[in-house]
C-alpha cells in the first residue's frame, strides 16, 4: 500500500483567516481503500480541512496533491464523491425527485450535448440499489426523512463511480437505528467495492471497530493509526478536547 | 374571438410573445432555484438604459437593450466575485444607476414620450418585423443554450459547491446563464416592458413549485403557465386597449393565486 501513489498527499497545510489560525501545519496521506474517521470539537476546522482538499477553500500555506497531481492540475473530479455537511438540509420545496438528485451524479461525465445514456441510467440505478432507495425513486426529496435523505446524497455521490467518498457529518439529525444501518452500508462500500471512505463524525463509539485510522482535528491534527489498540490515541484525543471516554467505554463493552 | 389575428401587428405580437414566454419561463426556473430572482429586475433596467440611448441616438433600441443588458450581467458577475458579500447591494446599485441614467438621457434627448412608455409597460402595437427577426435569432440561441446545459444549471442551482467538486465548470456556466438571461430580458421588453418582465420570469416558476413535482414537470408547468398568461394577457390587451405587460402580469398573478389555493396544505 505504501508504495502506491496516495489519493491525497497533504503537506504542512495551514489555514489562517483574519490573523486567526484555523488549521496549523497539517500533514497526512490517504491511500486507496482506507477507511478513515475524522473527529474533533465543533469549530476545530474539520469542514475547513475537507473544503481545502476539494479545492473549495485556498490554504494559506502548504501543499495538497491528489493522485500525485497539484490541485489545480487535477481534472478527474468524478473520482471524488463529496457529501457536504448541509447536504441533507435541502430546501423542502426544491423541485427534485430522488431520481433527479441521484442523476446529478452523472451530470459532469455525460458527453456534452447529449442526455443521460443507457449506461448512465444503469449507474444511477446501481447507486440507488446500493443505498437501498430504489423504492423512493419518484418521491420528492422534501418528503423524505433525515435517514433517507442521507442515503440519497450518498447515492448521488456514488453515481459518479468515485474511488473515494468524503462525508462531512453525514449523520447529524438522523435517528440511531438509521445510523447503524448507515454505517453498515458505508463499511460494505469500503470492503466490497473497495471505495476509500473518509468521514467526519461525532459518534466515534459506533464505528470504531471498522475504521482503519482516526484523525483528530482541532487546529492541529493527530493521526491515530490503530484506534482500537493504541491507548495513547485516547490520551491524545482527550488532550484535544475530544470526548475520549466514548472510545474508552466502547473498548470495555467488548 | 380570432378577429384580432386579422391585424399584422397582432400576429407579430403573438409570435414574439410566445417566444418570450418559452424563454422567460425556462430561464426563470434556474434563476428562481438559484435564489437569484432579483437579477432580472436589475437587467431589465439596464436594458431600459440601452433603449433610452437607442431612442435618443436613433439606433435600434432592441439591439441596444441586448448590449446593455449583457454588459450589465457581466459587470454584476464580476463585481459579485470581487466583492462576494455585497451581491444584493450590487444588484440594487446597478438597478437604480441604470434607471437614473436612462431618465436623464431621455430627458435631455427629448424622447420622453409614448415610445418610452411602451418600453416600460409593453405594447402589442410596437413589435416590428425587424424585431421579430432579432427576437427569433437570439431566442433560438438562448433556448439552445438553456437546453444544452439544463442538467448543469439544475445541478448548480441545487448545490453550487457540490457541483463544483464534481467537476462542473460552475463559474463559466454561471456566467453563461446570466448572459442568456440578459438577452432574454432585453428581447422581452417590447411585449412585456422593462418594469414587468421580471414578473414573467419568476411567477410562473413560483406557481409551478406549488405543485411539488420533479424538475422536468416543474419546467413544463412553468412553461404552460407563462404561455397561457402571455396569450391571455395579449388578448385582453387587444380588446381593452391596455399595455400588454400589465395584462400579462395580471394573468400570471391570477394563476399564481389559483396554484396557491389549490395546493394549500
Ligand atoms: N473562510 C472563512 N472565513 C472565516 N472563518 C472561517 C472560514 N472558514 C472557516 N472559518 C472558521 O474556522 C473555524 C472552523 O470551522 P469548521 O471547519 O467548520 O469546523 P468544524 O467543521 O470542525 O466544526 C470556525 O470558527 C469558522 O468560523
Ligand atoms: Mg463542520
Amino acid at each position: 500500500m505504501k508504495f502506491s501513489v496516495p489519493i491525497f498527499d497533504v503537506k504542512n497545510l495551514s489555514f489562517i483567516v483574519k490573523e486567526q489560525t484555523i488549521l496549523s501545519n497539517i500533514s497526512f496521506e490517504i491511500f486507496s481503500a482506507e477507511y478513515i474517521a475524522i473527529i474533533g470539537p465543533n469549530g476545530g476546522g474539520k469542514t475547513t480541512l475537507i473544503r481545502m482538499l476539494l479545492g473549495l477553500e485556498k490554504p494559506t500555506s502548504g501543499e495538497i496533491r491528489i493522485y500525485g497531481k497539484k490541485l489545480s492540475d487535477f481534472k478527474e473530479w468524478h473520482k471524488i464523491g463529496y457529501v457536504s455537511q448541509r447536504a441533507s438540509h435541502v430546501d423542502n420545496s426544491f423541485p427534485a425527485t430522488v431520481l433527479d438528485i441521484v442523476s446529478m451524479g452523472r451530470t459532469s461525465q455525460r458527453k456534452l450535448f447529449s442526455p443521460l445514456s443507457q449506461d448512465d441510467k444503469e449507474l444511477v440505478r446501481d447507486a440507488m440499489q446500493k443505498m437501498d432507495i430504489e423504492d423512493l425513486a419518484h418521491k420528492m426529496i422534501g418528503t423524505l426523512s433525515g435517514g433517507q435523505r442521507q442515503r440519497v446524497m450518498i447515492a448521488r455521490a456514488l453515481a459518479s463511480k468515485p474511488e473515494i467518498l468524503i462525508l462531512d457529518e453525514p449523520n447529524t439529525g438522523v435517528d440511531i437505528a438509521s445510523q447503524k444501518k448507515f454505517y453498515t452500508l458505508l463499511s460494505k462500500l469500503n470492503k466490497e467495492d473497495g471505495i476509500t471512505i473518509v468521514f467526519i463524525t461525532h459518534d466515534i463509539g459506533v464505528i470504531v471497530d471498522d475504521i482503519a485510522r482516526l484523525f483528530t482535528i482541532n487546529q492541529k491534527a493527530i493521526i491515530c493509526n490503530n484506534p482500537k489498540q493504541t491507548l495513547s490515541c485516547e490520551e491524545m484525543s482527550s488532550l484535544y478536547g475530544i470526548d475520549a471516554h466514548l472510545l474508552h467505554n466502547h473498548k470495555h463493552e467488548h | 374571438m380570432f378577429e384580432m389575428f386579422e391585424y399584422d401587428f397582432m400576429q407579430r405580437a403573438f409570435i414574439a410573445g410566445i417566444i418570450i414566454a418559452i424563454l422567460a419561463s425556462i430561464s426563470g426556473t434556474f434563476i428562481v432555484l438559484k435564489r437569484y430572482s432579483l437579477i432580472g429586475e436589475t437587467l431589465a433596467h439596464s436594458a431600459l438604459l440601452g433603449v433610452a440611448i437607442g431612442l435618443v441616438a436613433e439606433y435600434n433600441p432592441l439591439w441596444m437593450a441586448v448590449i446593455f443588458a449583457l454588459f450589465s450581467a457581466w459587470l454584476i458577475e464580476y463585481l459579485r466575485s470581487a466583492f462576494s458579500i455585497y451581491s444584493d447591494a450590487i444588484l440594487a446599485i446597478l438597478l437604480s444607476g441604470s434607471l437614473a441614467l436612462a431618465i436623464i438621457i431621455v430627458s435631455l434627448g427629448g424622447a420622453f414620450n409614448n415610445s418610452l412608455f411602451s418600453y416600460l409597460f409593453g405594447s402589442i402595437l410596437s413589435v416590428s418585423s425587424e424585431d421579430i427577426i432579432v427576437i427569433s435569432i437570439f431566442g433560438v440561441i438562448s433556448l439552445v443554450t438553456l437546453l444544452l446545459f439544463s442538467k448543469e444549471f439544475y445541478f448548480i442551482a441545487y448545490d453550487e459547491e457540490v457541483a463544483k467538486t464534481s467537476g462542473i465548470k460552475v463559474n463559466l456556466l454561471n456566467f453563461l446563464l446570466v448572459s442568456v438571461v440578459a438577452v432574454i430580458i432585453a428581447l422581452s421588453i417590447r411585449v412585456v416592458g422593462s418594469l414587468l418582465i421580471s414578473a414573467l420570469m419568476i411567477i410562473p416558476t413560483i406557481s409551478a413549485l406549488q405543485f411539488r413535482v420533479g424538475f422536468l414537470k416543474t419546467v413544463i408547468f412553468s412553461l404552460i403557465i407563462a404561455l397561457f398568461s402571455v396569450m391571455a394577457g395579449m388578448t385582453i390587451s387587444f380588446y381593452f386597449s391596455l399595455p400588454s405587460g400589465a395584462t400579462i402580469v395580471m394573468c400570471v398573478l391570477f394563476i399564481f393565486i389559483i396554484s396557491l389555493i389549490t395546493n394549500r396544505r
